[in-house]
């Protein structure tokens, strides 16, 4: 006989445990078998390998390299994104007139399908015809092969990452400053304090919880992110915007070789696993708030 | 030929015709309504209980329940793509509207939850007291005394529930084959990139189709992203 108390958790966490045992643990538990497999196009596929495919990734100059922009890629568009989206919060926060409007704009980025934004930058950032060329041209500055060169490419992966999501960090800092309380600033001001020591030494500590959060959830999702390099760079020029996520798609999708995508994933997997673990000690939940 | 800012109607009349006649981008439209409706309803539906449970009832490893649930927002598509496809398939439901919501309400539910736990944690413990006292069971209280209160929570969790269904791509990429069931994305994408070179005037004008409703979507709905946003980080 379970009593009302257990009947009524099972009633209400039931369905949606059991749902996300289906469509989100079976699949991933069924991806960390297909890594042991060797699953390809080939009829006599799928047989268990063990962890020739694990050794194979970790030998794989291919994987090292996609794994080196995936770090290069999350590190910069996530210290620009911080450095812009902090600064951004401060600014709004001197309440401007019509700085509704602004925040509301900024969101707009945010909300745009990555696929989509990856095609309009991709027209816009044309070497011949597109209008950022255009416009550098008229400030009489070289065109700049935003796409083409294995330079720039990881770089414009970074600048469009940059414009998508610099406004997520905006809102999440803003709303704790905004939350943050006025008679502590006030204090400082009677005391003397400066602008810069006040930002130093009383605004900064209290946005860092803030901050933190913003960052590790940014570095996630740039971290698995596939949609932008899809649209925009196709993983090229000569694999140079070649993330993990892609490579293991480019690997799954492309070629076909399943066992070996699936192998490349779960190193994701691991690594997601911690930094996830690391983004959820920052949101606190029932139960923790009161100690 | 450098851009200009001069503007030629017929050319411009002729590539939305193009875009949303010819090429079907209302469909798609519709396509991405149909599951991103379903999907975000079926999730509302199966995670507002589980926040409530993680909210108010005392069960044991509550906590780590809660942190799997909400990490499940953090698993990256790639690495279950192909086992919801070969599930899908399983399912016979490849190709079809089905196939696509089964996955996409899995995608809404830690988004949901994440929310609404945040919601139901701001009404205050005397509400539930109140009722229970009211002779009020755990269906009722849930039902007619919680929800009417978080409705704007729901609002919330439906507006990030949604749109993550509506931006996703690569799923339906391998659910998806037929013309005629593509989302938005998925006309987006192939409208470009097929074998043809790009059309990119054709181009421009599926990226406007696509933008304009999240456009005008982002206006009404600005303080709620905003709140939505920041549940989880502001506690």
């Amino acid at each position: 006989m379970v009593s009302r108390n257990t009947r009524d958790v099972l009633l209400l966490l039931g369905p949606c445990l059991i749902y996300l045992f289906a469509f989100s643990v079976f699949p991933l538990l069924y991806s960390l078998r297909l890594s042991f497999t060797d699953l390809g196009i080939a009829k006599d596929s799928g047989h268990w390998v063990g962890f020739d495919n694990y050794v194979a990734v970790f030998n794989d100059p291919f994987f090292w390299n996609a794994a080196r922009t995936t770090a290069v890629m999350v590190g910069s568009a996530v210290v620009l994104q911080v450095v812009l989206g902090v600064g951004l919060a401060l600014f709004f926060n001197q309440r401007l007139r019509g700085s509704w409007l602004v925040r509301g704009a900024l969101i707009l980025p945010m909300l745009l399908t990555p696929i989509v934004v990856g095609v309009m930058w991709r027209a816009m950032l044309n070497p011949d015809w597109g209008i950022v060329n255009w416009a550098i041209g008229r400030l009489g500055l070289p065109p700049i092969n935003w796409l083409g060169s294995t330079d720039w490419a990881i770089r414009t992966l970074v600048i469009a990452d940059t414009w998508q999501w610099t406004p997520f960090v905006f809102l999440v800092v803003y709303a704790r400053l905004q939350a943050l309380p006025e008679h502590v600033f006030e204090a400082v001001q009677v005391d003397g304090a400066g602008r810069w020591a006040t930002f130093r030494y009383i605004t900064l500590p209290l946005l860092a919880p803030a901050i933190a959060f913003a960052a590790i959830f940014r570095a996630i999702d740039a971290f698995r992110s596939f949609d932008l390099v899809y649209g925009l760079t196709y993983g090229g020029p000569a694999r140079t915007t070649t993330t993990l996520s892609f490579l293991t798609y480019q690997t799954g999708f492309d070629f076909q070789q399943y066992g070996y995508s699936a192998a490349i994933a779960y190193v994701m997997v691991v690594v997601l696993i911690v930094l996830s673990t690391v983004t959820l000690r920052f949101v606190r939940l029932r139960g923790q708030e009161g100690a | 030929m450098p851009p200009t800012l001069s503007f030629d109607w017929s050319t411009i009349v002729r590539n939305y015709t193009e875009v949303i006649g010819t090429q079907g981008m209302l469909a798609f439209v519709g396509n991405s309504i149909i599951v991103v409706g379903i999907a975000t309803l079926v999730g509302l539906i199966v995670g507002t209980p589980a926040a409530y449970a993680f909210s108010r009832l005392r069960f044991r490893g509550r906590d780590t329940w809660a942190s799997t649930i909400l990490s499940f927002r953090f698993m990256p598509g790639v690495a279950v793509a192909i086992p919801i496809f070969l599930m899908v398939t399983f399912l016979h439901q490849e190709d079809s509207y089905v196939g696509l919501v089964l996955p996409y309400v899995a995608f809404t539910l830690p988004l949901v939850v994440w929310i609404m736990i945040g919601f139901f944690d701001e009404v205050p413990m005397e509400i539930d007291d109140a009722a229970r006292v009211d002779g009020c069971g755990r269906a009722q209280l849930l039902l007619r005394v919680m929800l009417p209160i978080v409705r704007p929570g729901l609002i919330v969790a439906a507006i990030f529930g949604a749109i993550f269904v509506w931006n996703e791509f690569l799923v339906a990429l391998f659910v998806i084959n037929s013309r005629d069931l593509q989302t938005v994305t998925l006309g987006a994408a192939t409208l470009v990139s097929a074998d043809r070179p790009i059309d990119w005037n054709i181009a421009a004008a599926v990226g406007i189709v696509t933008i304009i409703p999240i456009f005008i979507f982002s206006l009404f709905i600005q303080r709620y992203i905003v709140r939505g946003i920041t549940s989880g980080a502001i506690r």
